[in-house]
């Protein structure tokens, strides 16, 4: 168990493609434990991806419920996702999204409303899921991190959609 | 060496941006900050540069004469002192947005930021425009404000109501909320 470092922007590893986990083995589940620590100790932190913490392999961890808007929206709590596949997209948003690995800038995102994914559990069982809202939102922000994807990528107009974090809490 | 600011206004036209960025580069100022937008047909662009020698207006203003001449811009330069250039913008308050709409009238904008003002709610953004048809304008403005943690929320909201029914307006505050992922 251990708080791990976050790669910030414009670190090359965060444009690199994350490669599919075999199996989940006890390297595996203890990466698991590190990055659940790593994003709880970070202020209203709801989501991270592996290679935010330099390891390029196709794992994220997402909790909306310790968000205070995520909490009153339909969710799952804790969910680890390895080898995420978004089978599905439905409907639009655009939600405010920060990132961890861009620490000075939030933006104006437009993401599907729905998606239904397809992934491993921790256990390494597959599991067939569907998201809404700000789950949604947090699975396909993560989700990118695994194709070296950042919401700067995202953003259609730099004067509009992104904005100087005025504070980070 | 000193930072200067920029603003640049004049009938839209291709090249302004070139032209102005021409000058900038030939006298050795670096582009820190800046932003444009058209207005009505009117381009405006407000930039922050740093010179590594000049500390003077003297010393910047009179290269843009050129294009004051040619292109008819208004071009208008300041020396800022270094503690007024600000990289980080550390607010302190909690950021909001404020959408008011409503039959163009007199007085939507001062009435609404006369009490923002007054609670000293900073506006961080601003954006208003006339949208609808041309028989029945609809005034839209959009408020970025920061409002200190010492302003009572449920006080401002029924000033809000008081002057949702003495303008016809539409007023909503909504918190602007970051998805931390």
């Amino acid at each position: 168990m251990a708080i791990l470092p976050i790669l910030k922007f414009p670190d090359p590893l965060l444009k690199e493609r994350s490669v599919r986990v075999e199996s989940v083995t006890p390297e595996i589940s203890a990466l698991i434990d590190d990055l659940l620590d790593t994003m709880r100790s970070s202020p209203g932190g709801v989501g991270i991806s592996a290679p935010q913490v330099g390891i390029l392999k196709r794992i994220v961890a997402i909790d909306v419920s310790a968000s205070k808007r995520g909490g009153q929206q339909e969710n799952h709590g804790l969910l680890v996702l390895i080898n995420p596949d978004i089978l599905a997209r439905g409907g639009k948003q655009i939600v405010r999204e920060g990132c961890m690995s861009i620490p000075d800038y939030t933006a104006n995102i437009q993401r599907a409303q729905w998606v239904l994914v397809d992934a491993l559990d921790r256990s390494g069982k597959q599991v067939i899921l569907e998201a809404v809202g700000l789950e949604a939102v947090a699975i396909q922000h993560e989700a990118d991190h695994l194709d070296g994807v950042l919401f700067l990528d995202r953003v259609t107009s730099v004067k509009t959609d992104v904005f100087r974090r005025k504070k980070y809490r | 060496m000193g930072h200067f600011s920029v603003s640049v206004v004049g009938k839209d036209r291709p090249g302004i941006v070139a032209e102005v960025s021409r000058i900038l580069f030939e006298q050795g100022c670096n582009i820190e900050d800046s932003t444009c937008t058209i207005l009505s047909g009117q381009f405006a662009m407000i930039l922050v540069v740093f010179h590594a020698k000049f500390t003077t207006i003297g010393e910047l203003s009179p290269a843009f004469d050129e294009v004051r001449s040619k292109m008819r811009l208004i071009v208008t330069v300041h020396d800022l002192k270094d503690d007024e250039v600000v990289h980080e913008k550390a607010f302190a308050g909690h950021p909001h947005i404020i959408s008011v709409y409503g039959a163009d009238r007199p007085g939507i904008v001062y009435t609404v930021t006369k009490e923002l003002a007054r609670r000293k709610v900073n506006i961080t953004d601003l954006n208003t425009q006339v949208a609808g048809a041309k028989d029945r304008p609809v005034y839209v403005m959009v408020l970025e404000v920061d409002i200190p943690e010492e302003v009572d929320m449920k006080e401002l909201e029924g000033e809000f109501g008081r002057i949702r029914k003495e303008l016809s307006v539409s007023i909503t505050v909504r918190p602007i909320e970051t998805l931390d992922l």
